[in-house]
């Protein structure tokens, strides 16, 4: 049995971890009440814990338990500036990291967090290192949600550092999920965010269900850092049920790795360096060979691609991990966020300088009274 | 010439007033009233009248007796109503005229004497000797029942008292009293017989007997005297009419009251009260009470049967029974009551419903509010987890 943790860190990464509650409480209406009478049903251990400096956001929340939700008192909230949430982290690392420890060991962590906001932008690195230093042999996957590119310079520059500080520390890997892919699945903000935590949330889940189950094909957690730990270290997830009308094991896969289904713009042929494909489904369903054949057409393009098969009665569900070698789509933020905050400063200076010229005309005058 | 007839005229109408004037002291004809009671008698210088006799009312006929003093005068008559008698050649003539003017009664008239006034004024003097005996019989007649308020069947005595409260002798009596009433049957002495003569103050009584045989409110109609006095006048009399009311026939009416105040509990005892009281007029006698219960098994009752000898008009009788419920359900007690209530026996009846409960689970409603309890606890505690 795994121990997991997971972490959502700021107002996204909480929400996405109440989106994860939500769908251990069976996901849905339902949820609502299930909560009165169920307790969520993970796979695993699972602990989770939502931390946030804005009590407000914590609030918000519904399915996660009171205990599991951390304030982290700043006196005036870390605004999106990411020194500030920076300073508060170390100033309550204590706090924070005793409340993880009283959860006991884990073999996994999964920090979820926005790139572009204050506190789970500033908060998750740090969070990340402290994780790897006092748990010895833990994984850690970084869950990293891009924002919408129109959200502003500030936003995009906060992603651009803080994706670049959560490359430089010591995780397993970082899955990315971009809200502007996916803002396409609904037309008001807050139904975008609902959809795409869900999104999130079931696929994470079944992960780690897959991961804590016997496999057909071995694939375990150290295959999973494996592939998290190819190419940029960066990846993402698609995920594929079949309807009752194609219960086609192959269909499937293809299905799974199709851009509608990723959390990230991504091409498998093009940009994958490891994969790994779990398949899910009643055993008349999942055809061995055709699994298997499915995955070598998939490895000649995308180096190495693990396979595991768990048996489970339903219809064939596919959730498919991959690390990429190359993130277009990430050089595009960097570009942005460089030609924003480039703007930024010439707007800046040219300010300053018309202060200045503004200044000049009283250079060599007194006040007269 | 005119001059001299005008004063001869005046002299001679002069003369005439004179003249008149002095015919008019000395033998002008004058009139005076009396009203007479018999043996009255009117004096006017040597005549006196006397009042004799009113011989008749009817054919207005009074007897008078005129004299002179002297013995020239004696003379007894009988006068017509409003007709002028002349005595001594009447009033013109130096007499007297005497007119009988009215007729009260029998005892009384008046009368008018005309007369020259030399000859003085008349005067009355009341008779000395006492009114003679009156010849005026009067019955008072009574019609009475010895009850007036009566039961169909019972017998009533009727009495009819005639009584002559009048002078002289009443003559002929004949009382009727009919027609006979349909509400009675007559046993006896009717009709009634009244002796046929009543001297004053005498007086004479008839009884019969009826039974009452229909019930109502009755108007007994007046019962018809009549007679005639010693002149063959014709009279009569009624007496009184009356009311009466003939109930229906009495007779004792038997309402039954069972009552049973609280359900029974399984095996559990209770008591039913049963009430027999007579709401009629007449006692009841023999009693007999017995009861049945349906369904006849699961209640058990036990002292519903029961016997008296007499219960009165307005008495009540109260006893109650012991019951025992054995098994849950809707029961039905009869009781049947048997009497004597007048003519002939009567039976009544009375129902009272009795309920055995189901047992009884006293902490039955524990079983759903503790599930209640626990669950509204369990999702507090739940709401207060996840309430931030
Ligand atoms: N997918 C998703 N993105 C969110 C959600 N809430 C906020 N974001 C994104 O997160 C970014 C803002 O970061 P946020 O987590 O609110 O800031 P923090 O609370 O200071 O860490 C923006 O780019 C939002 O688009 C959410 O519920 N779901
Ligand atoms: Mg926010």
């Amino acid at each position: 049995m795994l121990n997991v943790l997971m972490l959502g860190v700021g107002q996204c990464g909480n929400r996405i971890l109440d989106a994860i509650n939500r769908e251990a409480f069976g996901g849905g209406g339902a949820a609502k009440l299930a909560k009165y009478y169920l307790r969520p049903k993970f796979p695993s251990r699972v602990e989770t814990l939502a931390i946030n400096t804005a009590i407000n956001d914590l609030k918000e929340l519904r399915f996660t338990t009171a205990k599991d939700r951390m304030h982290v008192a700043n006196l005036h909230g870390v605004g999106a500036n990411r020194n500030v949430g920076k300073q508060a982290f170390m100033d309550n690392r204590d706090m924070i990291m005793g409340e993880i420890e009283k959860r006991g060991d884990f073999d996994i962590a999964f920090v979820i967090t926005s790139t572009s906001g204050g506190t789970g932008s500033s908060f998750s690195p740090l969070l990340i290192n402290e994780l790897k230093r006092q748990y010895r042999d833990i994984t850690v996957i970084t869950v990293a949600v891009l924002p919408f590119r129109e959200e502003g310079s500030l936003y995009l520059q906060n992603a651009a550092f803080s994706m670049r500080e959560l490359m430089e520390v010591d995780a397993e890997g970082i899955i990315l999920a971009d809200n502007q892919y996916m803002k396409r699945f609904s037309g008001d903000i807050a139904s975008a965010y609902d959809k795409i935590n869900n999104m999130i949330a079931k696929r994470l889940l079944f992960l780690i269900e897959s991961l804590d189950s016997e496999m057909l094909s071995v694939t375990d957690l150290g295959d999973f850092k494996t592939v998290m730990n190819g190419g940029l270290r960066i990846g993402t997830m698609g995920f594929y049920q079949a309807d009752s009308k194609n219960l086609s094991i192959k269909d499937a896969i293809e299905n799974s790795l199709k851009p509608v289904n990723l959390l990230y713009p991504a091409n498998v042929a093009d940009d994958a360096a490891r994969a790994m494909i779990i398949i899910q489904g009643s055993r008349e369903l999942l055809d061995v060979d055709e699994i298997t054949k499915e995955v070598e057409r998939l490895s000649a393009s995308a180096g190495h691609v693990f396979k595991g098969i768990v048996v489970k009665k339903g219809r064939p569900k596919v959730l498919s991990v991959f690390t990429v070698a190359s993130a277009p789509e990430l050089e595009s933020i960097y570009a942005q966020a460089a030609r924003g905050m480039q703007d930024e400063k010439e707007k800046r200076s040219r300010a300053r300088k018309q202060l200045d010229d503004a200044f000049a005309h009283i250079e060599d005058l007194e006040e007269i009274y | 010439m005119r001059r001299l007839v005008y004063l001869l005229l005046y002299i001679l109408l002069i003369q005439a007033a004179h003249a008149k004037e002095a015919s008019d002291n000395n033998d002008e004809v004058t009139f005076k009233d009396f009203t007479l009671n018999i043996g009255d008698r009117i004096d006017l210088g040597d005549y006196q009248m006397e009042l004799i006799e009113i011989q008749s009312v009817r054919d207005g006929l009074v007897v008078m007796r005129v004299s002179k003093v002297g013995g020239s005068l004696d003379e007894q008559r009988a006068l017509l109503l409003d007709s002028p008698n002349n005595f001594d050649g009447g009033a013109e003539n130096g007499g007297i005229t005497i007119t009988v003017a009215d007729i009260f009664d029998e005892q009384s008239a008046k009368v008018r004497i005309e007369y020259q006034q030399i000859l003085g004024t008349p005067r009355k003097r009341a008779s000395e000797r006492p009114a003679a005996a009156l010849d005026k019989p009067e019955l008072s007649v009574q019609k009475s029942f010895d009850k007036n308020q009566m039961s169909v069947g019972d017998e009533v005595k009727v009495t009819i008292t005639v009584k002559n409260v009048g002078t002289g002798q009443a003559l002929g009596i004949k009382a009727e009293d009919i027609p006979p009433l349909p509400e009675f049957t007559y046993v006896a002495g009717y009709p009634p017989k009244i002796k046929e003569t009543l001297d004053s103050g005498q007086s004479d009584s008839a009884v019969y007997v009826m039974n009452a045989v229909k019930e109502g409110s009755i108007r007994v109609p007046a019962i018809l005297v009549s007679y005639a006095d010693a002149k063959k006048n014709a009279k009569s009399n009624s007496s009184e009419p009356f009311n009466i009311l003939i109930r229906p026939k009495s007779k004792a009416d038997l309402a039954i009251k069972l009552a049973c105040y609280a359900p029974i509990v399984l095996d559990g005892k209770g008591m039913l009260n049963i009430s027999i009281s007579n709401l009629g007029t007449a006692s009841a006698t023999r009693i007999e009470a017995d009861g049945t219960v349906m369904p006849s098994v699961g209640l058990q009752v036990t002292g519903l049967g029961k016997s008296f000898f007499e219960i009165l008009p307005g008495a009540d009788v109260n006893y109650s029974a012991k019951l025992s419920g054995q098994k849950p359900g809707n029961y039905t007690i009869r009781l049947k009551v048997s009497y004597d209530g007048g003519d002939g026996s009567v039976i009544r009846e009375g129902t009272a419903e009795v309920v055995v409960l189901e047992r009884e689970y006293k902490y039955q409603y524990l079983l759903l509010i503790i599930p209640i309890a626990i669950i509204t606890a369990w999702m507090y505690r739940r709401y207060r987890e996840y309430k931030y």
